[in-house]
């Protein structure tokens, strides 16, 4: 065991799929020399070579078609957006290419696209958005975005390995905040599973990425009181994992959906659809959303915590819920 | 259906040296009388232009009797030159590349009879006057050779392997079209066998999946052409310029053919674009670039054969301007009434077809009867692919919603062979990033 960052994780995961599978390369902005913005890929290209570390023009829609067309292939591309803010440029060759293809003319697009997102940096309404939800609504892609350093390199393996466009989605507050020890020998976490963070009898929080961490100071501070939360974190936004959910609802009765994307169309809407199907009868009280408020993300930090969603929104809540 | 085509001849005299123009590599000229060629001209920067004759007029629009209309600036009473004679086709490829122009012709002709009888599901588009361009490039394709069409380029499917009953059953939305009734007319491809890159609306989309393509078969050692078409309205989009500079700037094969078919939808190309020849971006682009006539499948198939042995020799994109004009309307909706008459008439006497019938008489490969011959066959053959088309069943519901995903129990081949790198430290561990990054 060794004690590993989240941004670690992600390395170590790539490196290993490429020194197990040759078919697997990376490309992307920045990712050769100098190894990318924020150093996921450093030294790969000494190791792997220029052909399988491709420095691409700044070009995400180049990035995204050319993995494609690479994966037509049988090439495993693994390409990084350097922040998942700049996906929207790849837009149309994701959902309407890499989605379709094998649903459209039996073209499997084995690929990875992946990259920051998340906000809590200051990094503007640029360098700080939550775009999965564009991708959640297409069918034909699978959507990733762990909260820990064991999910991300399970996961980001499991991506590499699985024969369909995955998008994964880092968070890039978690970088370098959280470590933990992961096992030395070789692991994948499966895709579409949810994960119990923290058990609880009083409250489920389902979220994912780095709400699990603000339900996680929540739950510390109900403990006190006596509530015990208990924190889904959902790992796979698509597939969701609709059994974890419904277990957990059915637990504890009352469901707060929690997550830093904002409100409209986010994904506690398409959650609160799943309760209503899957677990109406076990339901207490009414779901609260806990998001980000319906706006652009800010960039001076006063406006960004006034956007994201706090600790004290989740404890305010989860109060009012049990009173219910 | 004929099999696919005999190798290409070796070029009587190889050319070797490349002209600089701008920067960029030009295609290697063609060398006038030396091989008894007539001479290429150039255009005002430097690229070749391989054609016979300069379009001796433009459009404009025009106010007049309280409306807007289109209006010919020129004369469009030049006769018709004969074909340059092909520096790498003989005689019976030529019959060949012939054959699937009329397949090309005749198949859509049978679409539209099909279409008048209700039996397509949803619009038409045809590529009339179009077929020596689609056919001859991809006619310079080997089988490893992938090719990228859009939607008119329905023939230049055939020459890649599909039968016309694949088209057709895509128009009736059939379950047993390529694919399974999801998609409609040339939105259809396969990876495995025949490698066509299935097009999608969305125009420029598939350039750089193109390049994708030969950069995955360049990782196994491999360098495939891939010749993908763009038409004079489709490469003012944003997914034109990025992939193709993609491919640019990483030498891959990408060999772009810019159909100049003179209108976009409605929109004649002075609406959409500044320059005057499309070929010139070859320059911004640090590419090859050529400009030739699109209704003479000699030319077509000379350009499009070099770009694809530049492209088999490592040596990166080219790009083919070739000009000509759609005869048909954008799609069986559409009138087509914002077209000049005279302009019609310009174009309908460069008839693609009929100057290769020409071409084939005066060099004594082709008799009159002979060719009349051609066309009945071909008939015969498109009304047996029309058969077997109409007879075949539409698709299950079970059909709407599967595949979207593939087994992950499935192992992907490689289509080329090992992976292989130049240089690369394998003994090299992966330690801790240390150096700076974003958000430290």
């Amino acid at each position: 065991m060794a004690t590993v960052t989240y941004l670690e994780a992600i390395r170590q995961a790539i490196w290993e799929e490429m020194e197990r599978d040759s078919r697997v390369f990376v490309m992307g902005e920045d990712v050769g020399v100098y190894g990318g913005a924020f150093k996921v890929t450093e030294g790969f290209i000494h190791k792997f070579g220029k052909e399988r570390v491709v420095d691409t023009p700044i070009s995400e829609m180049a990035i995204a078609s050319a993995a494609y067309g690479a994966s037509l292939t049988g090439m495993r591309p693994v390409g990084e957006f350097q922040f998942m803010d700049f996906i929207s440029s790849a837009h149309s060759q994701i959902v309407q290419i890499l989605a379709k293809s094998n649903w459209r003319w039996g073209a499997p697009a084995p690929l990875v696209l992946r990259g920051p997102s998340g906000g809590g940096v200051s990094g503007g309404p640029f360098h700080s958005q939550n775009p999965e939800m564009f991708y959640v609504h297409t069918p034909g892609l699978k959507v990733i975005a762990p909260a820990t350093a064991r999910d991300a390199k399970g996961l980001m393996k499991s991506a590499i390995r699985d024969n369909n466009p995955v998008l994964f989605f880092e968070h890039k507050f978690l970088y370098r905040r959280v470590k933990e020890e992961l096992p030395l020998e070789d692991y994948t976490v499966e895709i579409g599973k949810a994960r119990v963070h923290r058990e609880g009898r009083h409250l489920s929080v389902i979220t994912y990425a780095s709400m699990v961490y603000v339900a996680q100071e929540a739950a510390d501070i109900l403990q006190k009181e006596g509530i015990e939360l208990e924190i889904l974190d959902l790992r796979t936004l698509l597939p969701l994992d609709r059994d974890a959910i419904r277990a957990t609802v059915e637990k504890t009765n009352r469901t707060i959906v929690l997550h830093e994307d904002t409100k409209t169309g986010g994904i506690a809407g398409e959650i609160a659809a799943i309760i209503n199907e899957e677990a109406f009868d076990s339901l207490d009280a009414p779901i609260v959303r806990i998001t980000a408020m319906d706006a652009p993300v800010p960039f001076s930090p006063p406006l960004e915590k006034a956007f994201l969603p706090k600790v004290e929104d989740v404890v305010r809540e989860a109060r009012h819920l049990l009173k219910y | 259906m004929a099999t696919k085509k005999i190798e290409a001849p070796t070029p009587a005299s190889p050319e070797s040296k490349s002209q600089s123009v701008n920067g960029s590599k030009a295609m290697p000229a063609h060398t006038g009388a030396k091989s008894g060629q007539p001479p290429v001209s150039k255009n005002p920067h430097g690229i070749p232009d391989w054609r016979l004759e300069q379009l001796p007029f433009h459009i404009e629009s025009e106010w007049g009797d309280g409306e807007y209309r289109y209006k010919i600036v020129g004369d469009t009473s030049a006769p018709v030159p004969p074909l340059r004679p092909s520096k790498y086709l003989g005689k019976e490829q030529t019959i060949e590349l012939f054959r699937y122009m009329i397949v090309n012709r005749r198949m859509e002709a049978a679409l539209e009879s099909m279409y008048k009888q209700s039996l397509v599901i949803g619009d038409l588009y045809q590529s009339l006057g179009q077929e020596a361009c689609s056919v001859a490039a991809a006619y310079a394709l080997d089988k490893d050779d992938w090719l990228g069409p859009m939607i008119r380029n329905q023939g230049s499917m055939i020459v890649k392997g599909y039968q016309p009953r694949a088209t057709m059953m895509q128009y009736m939305g059939k379950g047993d079209s390529p694919t399974k009734g999801r998609d409609s007319g040339s939105h259809y491809g396969d990876p495995k066998t025949l490698n066509v890159v299935a097009p999608i609306s969305h125009l420029g989309d598939s350039i750089g999946v193109l390049a994708g393509v030969a950069l995955g078969a360049r990782l196994q050692g491999k360098h495939v052409a891939c010749l993908g078409y763009i038409g004079d309205g489709g490469q003012s989009t944003g997914p034109t310029y990025e992939g193709f500079n993609f491919a640019a700037v990483q030498h891959l094969g990408v060999v772009l053919v810019v159909e100049h078919n003179s209108w976009a939808y409605s929109t004649p190309v002075e609406l959409q674009f500044a320059c005057k020849d499309l070929a010139d971006r070859a320059i911004g682009y640090g590419v090859p670039g050529v400009i030739v006539d699109g209704t003479d499948a000699n030319q077509v198939y000379d350009a499009a054969h070099e770009a694809v042995q530049r492209a088999h020799r490592g040596e990166g994109a080219s790009i083919i301007e070739a000009k000509f004009m759609r005869m048909k309307s954008h799609a069986m909706h559409d009138p087509a009434q914002y077209v000049p008459a005279k302009v019609k008439e310009y174009w309908k006497r460069r008839d693609p077809i009929a100057r290769m019938e020409q071409y084939l008489k005066e060099a004594g490969w082709m008799t009159e009867a002979q060719i009349a011959e051609m066309h009945a066959e071909v008939e015969r053959f498109i009304n047996e692919e029309r058969a077997v088309a109409e007879a075949a069943p539409m698709p299950g519901p079970e059909d709407a919603g599967t595949d979207v995903y593939f087994d992950n129990a499935v192992d992907i081949p490689v289509k080329y062979g090992e992976v292989r790198v130049k240089n690369a430290n394998k003994n090299r561990k992966l330690s801790e990033s240390s150096a700076p990054g974003h958000y430290k």
